[in-house]
């Protein structure tokens, strides 16, 4: 924990316990803020999409961060759980034509459940047989939707859905699915918050740190293991939610284990055990995709002899690079190098 | 059930604890043969012994984290043997570690109010929505937190991130997070290994305040004789695996078979 600027005295436990302590932080959250609900008006239509896709993929991220960087259980299967809440949202939207506001949590829902089966197996295996456990519920994921009937899920041709509607307006345009996408988001970080700094995110990163002292201090590391799992595939779900109504399209080939290893490198870029640092890893590793798909074209334009095949190869080169970097300089990530400045800051002149 | 210990006329003290021919094997080896041993409240009982002698495996056994193949542990009336650790932990046979076993990434204060999971009852809906419900909870479990925090004097501390901790700290935290717990008993491994004089000698004041302020029964497993002869109602002694001598620090120091195996060893 960094140290609090100097003249801060708590005089409660309770703003000792606040996430937010000083004036000057809630300023500048509510500059932050103030930004966000401007974006649409700021920018155009296509950094209001990738605005879009950042704010539906941190949702995810955080549930990742939770199952992974909090309760430290290696998960290479939160996009396959997205997937799990995209499809049960997109069926019970076009099934049973409920609205948004049920289907996307019913999506979560259906998200956990299956992330709780999985979780469930990490209780007799860790580390690297985990992962594989959890790549397998990509594969299931695939394997189910692709050969169950079509008049379930849709089979290869996927679902196609109507856009969320809320009193007869419906969320149709990118600039107003953005503040639908917004308000959900600020949701689940702020639940996400509430989860990692009461009983149960303590448990999580007792369970990380030492499952043999925690299982002697009381907690049941079977139960918490699989509710690590549980509450990440139900950020997942709400995020394959999200997505099931953004793009209004849900197929397999949107959740494939790709994606899954981005979620893991925004959590290793912005810093495991920390929310903010999802958020800050979404923005980052969304952003050099975006740079890169935006440069590609221009570069094979101007070189053709590259060819324009190079540009998909290119980008996962280059995130692949990221990642590397970041595990052999960084492996803390950012958001521990920010806590180290700040201190550092705050304490200046004195070393330490 | 009851039994009368010597050196307290007239006082019968209800059994606590207790292990029964308790024989644990570790494939050909065997670590503990036979052993039986009686805690009875607000008592502090020493288990020591050479190395290997199997005290460890003896606190171990009693908390339920090895479970012997032959014998029986009974902790206020219920069995532990057949329990998982997290069951015996939340009715109240509470143990400190060998070394340290602390959560090395969170701070202390996170440490010791891990020991307040089994009190504390929010469930993860209400964690999501925290205000009011876990925050409240919060709230009022860090007050009991801080009285401990305040008992073992490890108030300047308390934001600090353990890890970055010295091992006599480190000792005190495991101690407080133990204490968190409310323990009905508490089992002490190695409590003094690796500290100083001034460092054991802090350690033995909270030790004789604890049994003081909360007349629980303490059982230390430890090396240091010195400490152990001062501090301790009655001492149990393994060799081998096997209980070779049982007594107030007096008669240890006259038992022949004791001084045989252990203090004429020094």
């Amino acid at each position: 924990m960094a140290l609090q600027p100097s003249g801060v005295f708590f005089e409660n436990y309770s703003h000792d316990k606040a996430l937010i302590k000083t004036k000057y932080q809630w300023l500048s959250l509510a500059i932050f803020g103030i930004f966000l609900l401007l974006v649409p008006f700021l920018f155009g239509p296509r950094i209001i999409a990738v605005a879009n896709i950042m704010i539906i993929m941190a949702v995810v991220a955080v549930g990742l961060q939770i199952t992974t960087g909090y309760a430290g259980q290696i998960n290479l299967g939160q996009a396959a759980f997205m997937g799990v809440g995209a499809y049960t949202a997109g069926l019970v939207a076009t099934q049973f034509s409920l609205p948004f506001w049920i289907s996307i949590p019913l999506g979560g829902v259906a998200a956990a459940a299956f992330g709780y089966i999985f979780g469930l197996s990490a209780v007799r295996i860790k580390g690297f047989y985990l992962a594989l456990t959890t790549i397998a519920a990509q594969f299931i994921f695939h394997f189910a939707i692709l050969n169950l009937p079509t008049s379930w899920f849709g089979g290869s041709n996927g679902l196609t859905l109507e856009p969320a509607s809320l009193f007869g307006f419906e969320f149709k345009t990118d600039s107003s699915f953005y503040y639908l996408a917004l308000i959900i988001c600020t949701v689940m970080v702020i639940g996400a918050f509430g989860i990692v700094r009461s009983r149960y995110g303590r448990a999580f990163v007792a369970v990380r740190d030492d499952d043999v002292a925690s299982s002697m201090m009381g907690i049941n590391v079977v139960a918490t293991k699989a509710s690590a799992f549980l509450v990440g595939a139900f950020f997942a779900g709400i995020g394959g939610g999200l997505w099931a109504y953004y793009v209004r399209f849900v197929s397999v080939d949107q959740f494939t284990l790709f994606n899954s290893v981005w979620f893991v490198a925004m959590i290793i870029v912005g810093g495991s055990g920390s929310i903010v640092g999802a958020l800050i890893g979404v923005f980052l590793i969304r952003l050099i995709n975006e740079l890169v798909t935006s440069i590609g074209p221009v570069v094979s334009e101007a070189f053709p002899f590259i060819g324009g095949d190079i540009v998909f190869a290119a980008m996962n080169i280059i995130l692949g690079g990221v990642i590397c970097l970041f595990v052999i300089y960084e492996p803390k990530g950012l958001m521990y190098r920010w806590n180290i400045m700040k201190t550092s800051y705050r304490i200046w002149p004195f070393p330490h | 059930m009851d039994h009368a210990i010597g050196d307290s006329p007239g006082a019968v003290k209800p059994v606590v604890l207790e292990a029964n021919n308790l024989t644990l094997r570790f494939g050909g080896v065997t670590a503990l043969n036979g052993v039986s041993l009686t805690i009875l409240d607000d008592e502090l009982l020493a288990v020591i012994g050479p190395n290997g002698a199997g005290k460890t495996s003896l606190l171990n056994s009693l908390c339920g984290f090895y479970q012997p193949q032959e014998g029986r542990i009974r902790f206020q009336g219920k069995d532990v043997i057949g329990q998982a650790p997290h069951q015996i932990a939340g009715d109240g046979l509470i143990r400190t570690f060998q070394g340290t076993h602390l959560f090395s990434g969170m701070t202390v204060l996170d440490n010791i109010m891990v020991g307040r999971h089994v009190h504390m009852k929010t469930g993860l809906l209400k964690s999501f929505c925290y205000y009011p419900w876990a925050h409240k909870e919060e709230l009022e479990h860090r007050e009991f937190v801080e009285e401990i925090i305040d008992f073992l004097e490890i108030e300047a501390i308390r934001h600090s991130i353990v890890g970055s901790l010295g091992y006599g700290l480190r000792k005190r935290v495991d101690l407080a997070r133990a204490l968190a717990m409310e323990p009905k008993a508490l089992l002490m491994d190695e409590p003094m290994a690796g500290m100083n004089t001034e460092e054991k000698e802090d350690l033995a004041r909270f030790i004789l305040d604890i049994r003081e302020a909360q007349k629980i029964p303490v059982v230390i497993v430890e090396h240091d004789m010195g400490v152990i002869m001062d501090i301790a109602d009655r001492i149990a002694v393994l060799d081998f695996g096997s209980k070779i001598g049982e007594g107030t620090p007096e008669e240890i120091q006259k038992n022949e078979a004791v001084i045989n195996a252990y203090l004429g060893g020094h």
